[in-house]
């Protein structure tokens, strides 16, 4: 999936993960996507409580040997 | 719909800080509004020195291992993000008065009030915590 900005929030805890999302968020357009790859377990369920709460839309999510990544369009 | 967030901190070791500090930058990240009413032994999280090597309770001293191993943010760092994104920090009078503190004994940035401050704050937030 294309993406506008890449986060790379790997090896950070709770609550990094989401505080660096919102830094990275606030330099782009509404509409445009952000890219976020974490360790932390708890990104799962808290970037997509983020999002929503923010009113982003999180596109989608995989995960792969222990690399969690997110693709979350600016609200 | 905006949310609001008021905290009470009153307890002083470094696992309260933690707990304050995590809840406020998390919800000042999703866009809330956060204040936190530091009292008592809480006044010890915003002390300029004391913020910097706050105790481990007694009897855990082995998280401190846990914390370096998971790259866990120190407090300061945790504070001065907090401060970063707008956090409101209300350090309560009567208790500088009791201890003896003027307010260049904290880190910048803080207001100093009392407990109609906080509730003033307080009185149309939609989450209030108390640690």
């Amino acid at each position: 999936m294309n993406a506008d900005k890449v986060l790379d929030a790997k090896g950070l805890a709770c609550p990094m993960p989401i505080v660096k999302t919102k830094k990275a968020i606030n330099e782009l357009n509404a509409g445009e996507v952000l890219e976020i790859h974490a360790t932390d377990k708890g990104a799962k369920s808290d970037l997509t409580a983020w999002a929503k709460s923010g009113g982003h839309e999180l596109l989608q999510d995989t995960e792969d040997d222990g690399i969690l990544k997110f693709w979350i369009k600016k609200g | 719909m905006a949310t609001k967030v008021a905290i009470i901190a009153s307890n002083g070791s470094l696992f309260d800080a933690y707990k304050v500090f995590n809840v406020a930058t998390a919800a000042a990240a999703s866009d809330a509004e956060v204040g936190i009413f530091f009292t008592f032994e809480g006044l010890n999280l915003i002390h300029k020195e004391g913020h910097k090597q706050l105790p481990i309770p007694e009897g855990r001293e082995h998280f401190q291992e846990g914390f370096k191993k998971e790259n866990i943010p120190s407090i300061p760092e945790l504070l001065e993000m907090a401060k970063e994104m707008g956090v409101k920090i209300i350090a309560c009078q009567m208790t500088m008065d009791v201890m003896s503190l003027d307010k260049d004994a904290f880190v910048d940035g803080i207001e100093v009030g009392g407990a109609a401050t906080f509730i003033q704050y307080a009185s149309d937030a939609n989450i209030t915590l108390t640690f």
